[in-house]
């Protein structure tokens, strides 16, 4: 398996070396959304790798080698010796198409020989634990499913998926099915938040939609938290994302992010489903730890790749949360160069900032949505 | 240098390793900036938690409260139970105990207390004699089984001196609830009750039930061949002492008779109170019939002894009726009703003595029955019929007046005398209606002679403690159109003897209707002065036997001649009954005594004979010509 990297800005059109992989199967490119909006990128793409399947999507930043970068756009091409890959997707109009969209995706991948997926979805108008579990449903525990939802900077406004040649844009949700035996993927995944304050009983909400903690307006609960800052809903509210758990599984947390509030409704919509029943507590991030979660996140995805006789080139995919960088500001670099420094050598590292992460869980092992973590997917090839 | 100023600087550095000033002051401005705005973040996070933390405590205070205050309710409760509560933990701890616990089990108060061990409890109450000589160890071993999940006991024990209902139930958390109730005071109620179901309540002797149960035993072991007898016991002269002394003393000499029936008896044996003056025993476990004779000697002995009682000395006597088991009778009621009927043939035959049951008497008595019910078809067949017997003025020898005589004709045994079917028709109450029919037929012949002859009747005890007398002679007259003093009633002695009040109450309303009392038959009973003092008769009927023997030498006589002044002096006229010699009459003309009859003036006749006897003397000249 081969990859190289190419990046791509409005202003200065392509940089770095001229392209090598004419024949790569795959290409993975991730941009801010303005950027995605703009220029020829695309046909140039389709001109240099004519034999790949394209699949990319918005962020809130992209993560090249071992770098947070604003305003670019960054495309892996990938040239597979010995595995086949195929594209699926599906158009949304709301939350409630995720599980649709899910089964959907799930059926046109599926295979014998299906050796994982990667999924990018639209990022504000998905449920993203819907989406998961409509995969899942169809393809069974033992295909993993990692990806990540699109994102929007801090802005929160729209959020585009790209397959094939078409442009990217709203409502669409995209997966890369990986074929064949040869494939090797490992997955880890981090959050380092730490809960703070009184669990909470969820008292009122409707799958992704959060009403009630306690019996009191989780809206107000956040406003109160966010003092000045709570204008800056639903953006700012990612400082405090919430960790739930089912009282009878307290192992099984998951933590979820604030995709949206309505204030006249008093609502909150989530990246993924607040079961009513369900605990839940503030979090809040340190740096240290968020990194220190990230670094273990790479090297449990690295770890977990099956060792092979000699060192050979693999592809890193981080996706890490929004929430995180807004937490981390200036510092969010530290995680990126944490996690890239857990490869071994050899290792291209990509990725970027996202509405919504998915792998498989850390100890349950089943896929599902993850929000305020870094997700790390490893790709690599056994030798041929 | 720091790893964040480090990147900054890199980040403005150029290629050719200048710096851009202005832009490094505005990246770590930025830095400082996202530093304190996530200083101002922690911070109010930590206020917000401190205050939340705070909330959450008032209402955890307040709940606390709340609990506190439910929880002494529950005390409360609990302490007002009757019954003691004791709850244990899964390891065996007492938990909860309410204030009763330490009552029902009488240990001293404090002595259980929460947090004690099970084996501590038990250790509590071994020491306070529960369990008999039983070691804690041993008690606690086998106790500790309502521990045991699922399990639930429900018994009752004696604890010390005290019976206590105990009831368990494990719980699911491994502990487990003991109920304990004081059943002390109600067993003994109980057992009260049960007594007082089997026992007489004036004697405390056994009552009809437990004799039954005790006969029934006595069957039993006869089977095996052990002999027994029932004596029937009943007291001469009780309802006297009852009548004339009142209840109160009554009540008194049945439990001094009592005291005398148990000192004859052993323990084995079984005295009853069947009501009234009745008794009965039941001698068991020796020889028969010889010692249910020595028995009985020695209760008439013993019983016939006086008594003194509240002042009074009192004597009674005792028939005894005496049936062997099982030879008189194979089932508990035909040996009683045997040793009842050897009774009564102890009574008819002189009192204060003995009978065993014969088979005869068992046939008189079925003879008996047959009777009775002759005697109430004889009622409705209408065999009853009125004689008439003149009574007449000694000094004009007019007739002054009939006394009514009762006569039965029965169907088969021809003309019965009354002395044959009076006692029987009193004993089984058939004198009430027969009496009532009686004056009714009385006042009827009377309303066909002429206004001054008056009719008498005889009316008995039996009819006086019956109500309905007054109006059933109220009736007649008026039905008759007979003024009351053309109504003769005669009574006897016996009907003073019973409850005066009533009876004078009685004699008075008919006295009110104009009706003439006689008394019947004086001298020959009490003859108490008394009761020719208690009530203004009209008459004196000197009795026949004094009659007889008046011209023979004796006292007869002088008794003649004291009557008659008795009644003299009080007012009250004298009748001779069974006068049938002239001398007779002379002599009691000599007297001074007001009345005669007899066969001297006549038998008995019907009513027709009366009237023909009335008609040929013609109006106003009812006369005898005698001697």
């Amino acid at each position: 398996m081969l990859c190289e990297k190419r990046t791509w800005t409005a202003d200065g059109g392509w940089v770095g070396r001229s392209p090598n992989l004419r024949d790569a199967g795959l290409v993975l490119y991730f941009g801010d959304r303005e950027v995605l909006a703009e220029g020829s990128w695309l046909e140039d793409l389709h001109g240099t790798y004519p034999k790949a399947c394209f699949i990319g999507c918005s962020t809130g930043g992209q993560i090249a080698r071992n770098e947070l970068l604003d305003g670019v756009l960054v495309a892996i091409a990938v040239r597979f010796a010995a595995t086949r890959v195929s594209l699926a997707d599906f158009e949304i109009s709301g939350p409630a198409d995720s599980r649709t969209a899910g089964e959907a995706i799930g059926q046109a991948l599926a295979a014998d020989d299906l050796s994982g997926v990667f999924v990018l979805s639209d990022g504000l108008l998905v449920n993203g634990s819907s989406l998961v579990a409509g995969l899942g449903a169809v393809l069974g525990p033992s295909v993993p499913i990692s990806g990540g939802l699109a994102g929007d900077g801090p802005h929160f406004k729209a959020t585009t998926v790209g397959v094939g040649t078409d442009t990217p844009r709203e409502g669409r949700v995209a997966a890369v099915g990986f074929y064949g035996s040869a494939i090797r993927l490992g997955y880890g995944s981090g959050g380092g938040w730490e809960s703070f304050g009184p669990s909470r009983l969820v008292t009122r909400s409707a799958s992704n939609l959060l009403l009630q903690l306690d019996s009191i307006s989780a809206l107000d609960l956040y406003e109160r938290y966010l003092g000045d800052e709570a204008s800056g809903l639903p953006g700012t509210g990612l400082h405090y994302p919430l960790r739930v758990w089912n009282p009878a599984k307290p192992q099984h947390d998951v933590v979820r992010t604030v995709l949206a509030v309505d204030r006249n409704a008093k609502t909150m919509t989530f990246a993924g489903d607040i079961p009513q029943g369900f605990n839940a507590q503030l979090m809040h991030g340190r740096f240290e730890e968020l990194v220190a979660a990230a670094a273990e996140a790479a090297t449990h995805a690295s770890s977990s790749l099956p060792p092979t006789a000699e060192s050979r080139q693999q592809l890193a995919i981080l996706v890490s949360c929004i929430g995180r960088r807004l937490a981390m500001g200036q510092a969010t670099g530290d995680e990126i160069q944490a996690a890239t420094a857990r490869f071994p050598p050899g290792t291209m590292t990509t990725g970027f900032y996202s509405y919504g992460e998915v792998a498989p869980h850390r100890i349950s092992g089943v896929c599902e949505l993850h929000n305020q973590s870094m997700t790390v997917t490893v790709i690599s090839e056994a030798p041929g | 240098m720091h790893r964040l100023y480090a990147a900054q600087l890199t980040k403005v550095t150029s290629a050719a390793g200048e710096v851009n000033l202005p832009d490094l002051a505005k990246v770590v401005s930025q830095s400082y900036e996202e530093a304190d705005r996530d200083r101002t973040r922690t911070q109010r996070a930590m206020r917000l938690m401190a205050e939340e933390v705070e909330e959450a405590n008032s209402k955890l205070r307040k709940t606390i409260a709340a609990l506190q205050v439910q929880n002494d309710r529950f005390s409360a409760a609990l302490d007002n139970m009757s019954l003691g509560i004791a709850m244990y933990d899964a390891d065996e701890r007492l938990v909860v105990a309410n204030q009763r616990l330490c009552d029902v089990l009488c240990v001293p108060p404090g002595s259980l207390s929460v947090g004690m061990s099970y084996r501590d409890v038990v250790a509590v109450c071994t020491e306070a004699q529960h369990f008999g000589d039983a070691l804690t160890k041993e008690i606690y071993d086998v106790r500790r089984r309502v521990f045991k999940p699922g399990s639930a006991y429900h018994f009752e024990e004696p604890r010390g001196n005290h019976i206590v209902a105990v009831t368990t139930r494990a719980l699911n958390d491994g502990g487990c609830i003991l109920t304990f109730e004081d059943m002390t005071e109600r067993r003994k109620a109980e057992a009260q009750v049960e007594h007082m179901a089997q026992h007489d309540a004036l004697t405390n002797l056994a009552n009809r039930s437990r004799l039954r149960n005790r006969l029934e035993e006595s069957f039993t072991r006869a089977n095996r061949g052990e002999s027994f007898a029932v004596l029937c016991l009943d007291l001469d002269r009780f309802k006297a002492v009852n009548d004339t002394l009142g209840h109160a003393v009554g009540d008194e000499l049945l439990r001094a008779v009592t005291a005398r029936i148990c000192s004859c008896i052993r323990a084995i044996d079984t005295a009853a109170r069947l009501g009234g003056d009745e008794f009965a025993i039941v001698q068991v476990g020796v020889e028969q019939p010889q010692e249910a004779t020595a028995l009985a000697r020695r209760l008439i002995e013993e019983v016939s002894k006086a008594y003194e009682i509240q002042g009074h000395t009192v004597a009674v006597g005792v028939s005894i009726g005496i049936a062997i088991g099982v030879q008189d009778g194979a089932l508990p009621e035909t040996l009683l009703k045997n040793a009842d009927l050897a009774l009564y043939r102890a009574k008819a035959e002189g009192r204060g003595t003995w009978r065993f049951f014969e088979t005869e008497m068992d046939a008189r008595m079925q003879a008996r029955r047959r009777l009775e019910l002759d005697l109430r078809r004889a009622l409705v067949e209408r065999e009853f019929d009125l004689f008439y017997q003149p009574l007449v003025q000694i000094g004009t020898r007019e007739i002054t007046g009939f006394e009514a005589l009762l006569r039965w004709r029965h169907p088969e045994r021809g003309m019965v005398p009354p002395n044959e079917f009076i006692p029987l028709a009193e004993e089984t109450g058939v004198i009430v209606p027969l009496g009532a029919w009686v004056i009714e037929r009385a006042c009827e012949e009377a309303a066909k002679w002429p206004e001054h002859i008056s009719v008498a009747v005889n009316v008995s005890a039996v009819q006086f403690r019956n109500p309905g007398l007054v109006d059933v002679v109220t009736a007649a007259l008026a039905r008759w159109g007979l003024v009351g003093a053309r109504l003769e009633i005669e009574i006897t002695e016996s009907i003073m003897l019973q409850d005066n009040v009533t009876t004078l109450g009685i004699l008075r309303r008919l006295q009110r209707l104009g009706v003439r009392i006689s008394m019947d038959d004086f001298g020959t009973g009490y003859s108490s002065l008394s009761y020719l003092r208690s009530f203004p008769f009209d008459k004196i009927k000197i009795d026949q036997s004094f009659i007889r023997d008046l011209t023979s030498q004796g006292g007869a006589q002088a008794i003649v001649s004291a009557i008659s002044g008795l009644g003299r002096s009080l007012g009250m006229r004298t009748t001779a009954e069974g006068v049938e010699t002239a001398e007779q009459l002379t002599q009691l003309r000599a007297e001074g005594c007001t009345e005669a009859q007899g066969y001297l003036f006549g038998r008995p006749m019907t009513g027709k004979e009366a009237l023909e006897l009335l008609s040929v003397q013609g109006p106003g000249s009812h006369s005898f010509a005698c001697a």
